[in-house]
């Protein structure tokens, strides 16, 4: 099951390492690095199941667009 | 409508049309005993009777210890554009309860425990804060909505009530030389220039303090920029009583929007603005109106009390004390408004900093405490100030990548609960954890301890700011553990030498002990200081612990005492 719930200990760090990571990288930089990042965490998480959810979650504000096209 | 709330025009407000706006008190200029030619050296001088001087000079007051206080003004509250406080956390509440003005305060001030969060025209969230679980043992609430003068109308009227300290309307610092053991100030008056002598000077005068331009001091300046505008109107009708926040308003083209209640139903609106926006063009009444009118539709009836537009930049000095020159407030660090972390903080570097010289003042403790000032504010106020620079970074996305971030953290926190805790609309002050202090003794020290219920010496309902006061502001020595027959005569000794008061500890009122007794009942006090079983807790008189000792010997617990005056090293 996808967590919902927070289970980060302080998220403002985190949101904060997050931009400070890709300060100063072109847009294309950026998206290559949140690529990698999304990998490195899949592997950490390492549930097919947790994983699937989660895309479809992150999709879901493209998904009513993409049926309809 | 309160007595105290007179709807006069403020001569002080610059651009609103104000109907509803406030009288302020107006106090009177006396001329000081320097023009009648007595050259005095005052213990303390502290420049600047805004809410931080203020404090700093109660707590004086308080203490019996005779200090000046010089404001160029002859009032409380607005003066010309700046920003003013409306938010009171639980620490600055705990510490108006010790200098004797929390009940007028809550008396006073509004809470709310509803939060809306809007992006758009949806809203993201809310929250009711009286449904959340929180680990709240003070006496105090978490926070309290009042406007800013209040407070300083407050503490100006405990002032006077309690003597010892002059206020000096109407004084304005305008020169002053800083030697070794003293520091000599020019002071401009409607009666003429004069000049006095300080043995310690507060600096407490604000952002534009004149203070360390003359004494050399630099500070360090982030490239945050953010200009916002104030308006605080009362409404004819009046809207729920809840907090409302708007990271993206469709109304304040997409920036920021801010509608908080404060006392005398008067709502503060602070609306961001572009960052190249003319200030005084933004304050506009007219301006006003159309802001007012898109947020609340065309026929929106309302009295406007006051408008102020105002830009920040944190900034910090780099040292909060030079020799006998100390800088407590918006004269040390200035910081965004979110989180009211400004006038929270600055109230805690007083209630920081005075303990700390009335000890040095009476010889008790050696200047060198006061370098533990420095050291325990300046790392409050880089906290802070990084704290506040990610609300700005949030609110502010300073590049694409950085407002796609948040576009993410938006969409998501209205389906996830996780997601929330990314939407970064200020975070509330809460009291610095002095992490390596010069003044950390034993274990787990640094941290706030929460004002508990305690039942005190003399077995009245008290709490923990009454035992303080019971030991006269002394540093507490709270034992839990047993106390051996032979120490006790040697930790009254230590009483003797040291401003120390040691108390027993007990959940009931059946055992006896060598020293006055207090009754944690509910466990609360010992429940702050983490692991069961300690021994003896000392604590500072700002109501920080200095540290834990467990097992310690006599000589062990002289060695920490030593070390929170600052005797020991």
């Amino acid at each position: 099951m996808m967590k919902t719930d927070l289970t980060l200990k302080d998220p403002d760090a985190f949101y904060e390492a997050w931009l400070d990571a890709q300060r100063g990288l072109s847009d294309e930089q950026s998206a290559q690095l949140n690529a990698r990042l999304v990998l490195l965490l899949a592997n950490q998480v390492g549930d097919d199941r947790v994983l699937a959810e989660c895309m479809a979650a992150a999709a879901r504000p493209f998904s009513s667009r993409r049926s309809a096209a | 409508m309160p007595d105290d709330l007179i709807t006069a025009t403020l001569t002080r407000t610059a651009t609103a049309d104000s109907d509803g706006a406030y009288e302020l008190p107006v106090y009177p200029f006396v001329e000081p005993a320097e023009l009648k030619g007595k050259l005095g050296r005052h213990p303390i001088v502290i420049v600047g009777a805004g809410l931080v001087g203020l404090t700093a000079a109660c707590d004086f007051a308080l203490r019996g210890i005779p200090a000046v206080v010089i404001d160029e003004d002859d009032s409380v509250g607005v003066r010309g554009f700046s920003s003013r406080g409306i938010c009171y956390a639980q620490k600055s509440l705990e510490i108006f309860r010790r200098l004797g003005i929390y009940e007028r305060i809550a008396a006073k001030g509004v809470q709310w425990s509803v939060g809306r969060t809007f992006a758009g025209s949806d809203e993201v969230y809310s929250f009711d804060l009286k449904k959340m679980r929180t680990h709240d043992v003070s006496l105090q609430p978490p926070f309290i909505n009042l406007q800013q003068f209040f407070l300083e109308w407050y503490l100006v009227d405990r002032i006077y009530e309690l003597g010892t300290v002059e206020l000096r309307w109407k004084n304005k610092l305008a020169d002053l030389k800083a030697s070794d053991d003293h520091v000599r100030l020019f002071v401009d008056t409607p009666a003429g220039r004069y000049e006095t002598q300080a043995q310690w000077l507060i600096d407490a005068s604000g952002s534009h303090s004149i203070v360390p331009r003359l004494l050399g001091v630099d500070a360090h300046e982030s490239k945050v920029f953010d200009r916002w505008c104030i308006s605080d109107v009362r409404f004819g009708h009046v809207p729920p009583k809840e907090r409302w926040t708007w990271i993206e308003a469709p109304f304040n083209e997409n920036r920021a929007v801010w509608q908080h209640l404060m006392a005398d139903d008067v709502w503060r609106l602070d609306d961001q603005m572009a960052p190249d926006a003319d200030p005084e063009a933004t304050a506009r009444p007219g301006v006003v109106s159309d802001r007012l009118r898109r947020q609340f539709g065309p026929d929106v009836k309302y009295e406007l009390v006051w408008v102020g537009p105002y830009a920040y930049r944190s900034r910090c000095l780099n040292a909060f004390r030079r020799q006998r020159v100390l800088f407590i407030g918006d004269a040390a660090h200035v910081m965004s408004p979110f989180g009211a972390r400004g006038g929270n903080s600055g109230i805690q570097d007083a209630d920081n900093l005075v303990w700390k010289l009335a000890l040095v003042l009476e010889g008790r403790a050696p200047d060198r405490l006061l370098d533990s000032f420095d050291a325990e504010r300046r790392y409050a106020a880089h906290q802070n100030i990084r704290i506040t620079d990610r609300t700005t970074r949030f609110l502010s996305p300073p590049t694409p990548t950085e407002r796609r971030a948040r576009e993410a953290v938006l969409s998501l926190a209205r389906e996830y609960a996780f997601a929330r805790a990314f939407v970064n609309t200020g975070r509330l002050s809460t009291p610095t954890k002095y992490e390596q202090s010069p003044l950390a003794v034993g274990s787990g020290g640094g941290g706030h301890m929460q004002n508990v219920a305690l039942e005190l010496p003399d077995g009245s309902r008290g709490d923990l700011v009454g035992l303080l006061q019971f030991a006269d502001h002394a540093l507490l020595g709270l034992i839990f553990g047993e106390i051996d027959a032979i120490d006790a005569p040697q930790l009254e000794a230590l009483e003797e030498r040291y401003p120390v008061r040691f108390f027993c500890v007990r959940s009931d009122e059946g055992s006896t002990s060598a020293f006055p007794t207090v009754i944690d009942a509910d466990g609360q006090l010992a429940a702050q200081l983490g692991s069961s079983g300690t021994d003896l807790a000392l604590v500072r008189p700002d109501l920080h612990l200095a540290g834990l000792l467990d097992d310690a010997s006599v000589g062990e617990i002289e060695h920490a005492v030593r070390t929170v005056l600052g005797i020991e090293r």
